[in-house]
């Protein structure tokens, strides 16, 4: 079966200062259809180059990227932004993707206002009852219903960070890329997002890009892993074979220091 | 080298002055001793309390990890030690022992003192450790001559050895400004910068949150071996309790301003009772 996704020597260079820094160098990856793909790395290693590469929201020196036999990089005007329902973000930062002076409901139906006509199938309802679309979606990220009408600051971290996971499947994506999802929460709030992250996986069937520099929140979320530094894509493996012999040494450092 | 010869000898000196002073006390009281610690904060005219009677003890050379969520008031019980809460806060009751003496009772002057001298601190934030525009280099020799009689060679000649030590490029560190060090070596730049001054206390509080993982061991590592070398008492806050069990004596588990749970490090990780520790332990998934 085709890949959902599939990336083809992926280039990028930064320029610091007189060099010439790679972000990406030959990076090639697929992904399949419900597959979770864990991206490794610590910081500078490119790893949130790639998710913005995947999301076209930065552009490659060289390289494509196709979902679905589409090729995203080649789009522009309308036609990307018609394609912009398949790939959805959630980032590190909840309190700088959700405007603060938004209620809830309005920020979760953001994307579903800006396509009027995509109706996801795990919603029921007319599709001009927003505040009714808002509530389940609410209830899918496990949250109350009276947080619809709450402001941002009045959540905590974890609630927020609830809210953008809501809007993020709210367009049912084909693919979901969780950039560093965890990294500003409590340990204890890690995990209930993590585990939401998980079943959300299960009930409806998306695919996932996982970035984080948590490599041991990666190997749970994910079924495959890549490990990248330094732009390179360095270790390939799946999931279950992260403590294997035959790992790159990076990888088995990584695994160290994190155990 | 005569200059560290020289700082043993003071130190030395002035444990050889407490020990005359008080003759009768044979051991030596411990470097922080925190004793049912209650603060509260102000809103409109009412007072809520955060901390409710915290108290543990921290011993010379040795490293209490204070953990918790956040909201939890382990930052809080640190500025307190520190003597640099904000002013909605106010202590209620308890005592905050430093080598014996109660500091809750000395003037605002006398507790400046300590800061820096006795009690180094770091903090999460590393890029709000030194000033944006002064090398690093300049910023460390100021410290040093603000607290030491020294000519500025002279000065430069010791944070060179403590960059060293925390195994920097000294030179190329001494003259870079802040930005053109990464995080780990900031924080490490930091962590000689609050070392070089000996004090009998470090606090650190979520040192390594917003680094690597493994920029964020090394820092751990050269705060252990830097810890080893001075015998300074270490109150280490995070919000992680598998990441510094292994690097700590004793944890205490804080709670809503509770502390739940204190032991050794040891019994936390294998022999722990409170159901509230156990799930932070569980918390991050395991490497399998």
């Amino acid at each position: 079966m085709q890949p959902l996704l599939r990336v083809e020597r992926l280039y990028k260079t930064f320029r610091k200062s007189k060099e010439q820094v790679y972000a990406l160098k030959e990076i090639s990856l697929q992904i399949a259809r419900g597959e979770c793909l864990g991206v490794v790395g610590e910081s500078g290693s490119g790893k949130s180059t790639l998710g913005k590469v995947i999301l076209a929201l930065e552009r490659p020196d060289s390289g494509e990227v196709w979902l679905d036999d589409v090729p995203l990089l080649q789009l522009k005007g309308a036609a990307l932004r018609e394609q912009r329902q398949h790939v959805q973000v959630v980032f590190q930062d909840p309190n700088a993707s959700l405007n603060s002076k938004m209620p809830i409901w309005r920020s979760i139906m953001e994307p579903l206002d800006n396509f009027p006509d995509v109706m996801p199938p795990f919603l029921s309802g007319k599709r001009t009852d927003r505040i009714g679309l808002a509530a389940q979606l609410l209830e899918l990220v496990g949250l109350p219903l009276d947080h619809l009408a709450r402001y941002p600051h009045e959540l905590s971290g974890g609630q927020r960070q609830r809210v953008a996971i809501a809007r993020g499947i709210s367009l049912n994506p084909k693919l979901l890329v969780c950039d560093e999802p965890t990294s500003s929460l409590d340990v204890s709030v890690q995990a209930q997002i993590l585990q939401l992250l998980k079943s959300l996986k299960q009930t409806l069937g998306m695919s996932y890009l996982f970035i984080s520099h948590d490599i041991a929140s990666v190997q749970y979320m994910s079924d495959r892993m890549i490990v990248m530094k330094d732009g390179e894509m360095i270790d390939e493996f799946a999931s279950s074979e992260l403590t294997h012999q035959d790992r790159h040494i990076y990888t088995k450092l990584l695994v160290e220091a994190a155990s | 080298m005569p200059q560290i010869m020289d700082k043993e000898t003071t130190h030395m000196e002035k444990a050889q002055q407490e020990n005359a002073a008080s003759p009768l006390v044979a051991v030596e009281a411990p470097v922080l001793e925190v004793s049912q610690l209650q603060i509260f904060t102000r809103q409109e005219k009412q007072q809520r309390p955060l901390v409710h009677g915290v108290s543990f003890v921290i011993p010379r050379g040795e490293t209490l990890a204070l953990v918790g969520e956040s909201g939890s008031g382990k930052s809080v019980t640190a500025s307190a030690v520190l003597g640099l809460m904000s002013g909605s806060l106010g202590i209620s009751n308890g005592e905050i022992r430093f080598r014996g003496d109660n500091v809750l009772d000395w003037p605002n002057k006398k507790r400046r003192g300590l800061r820096g001298r006795e009690i180094g601190f770091i903090f999460q934030n590393y890029q709000e450790s030194f000033t944006p525009f002064i090398t690093v280099g300049k910023q460390m020799n100021e410290t040093l001559r603000s607290h030491e009689k020294l000519t500025r060679r002279q000065a430069k000649v010791h944070a060179l050895e403590w960059l060293e030590q925390v195994g920097l490029p000294a030179e190329r560190v001494y003259s870079s400004y802040p930005f053109q060090l990464s995080g780990g070596q900031l924080q490490r730049a930091a962590i000689a910068g609050a070392m070089m001054l000996q004090p009998s206390l470090l606090i650190a509080d979520e040192p390594t949150t917003a680094l690597d993982v493994l920029s964020g061991e090394k820092v751990l590592d050269v705060l252990a071996s830097l810890q080893k070398r001075t015998g300074c008492a270490v109150l280490l806050i995070s919000h992680d309790l598998r990441h510094v069990v292994k690097r700590a004596s004793t944890i205490a588990v804080m709670k809503d301003g509770h502390i739940v749970e204190l032991d050794t490090a040891e019994h936390i990780l294998y022999h722990c009772h409170h159901e509230y520790t156990q799930q932070l332990l569980n918390a991050r998934p395991y490497i399998t």
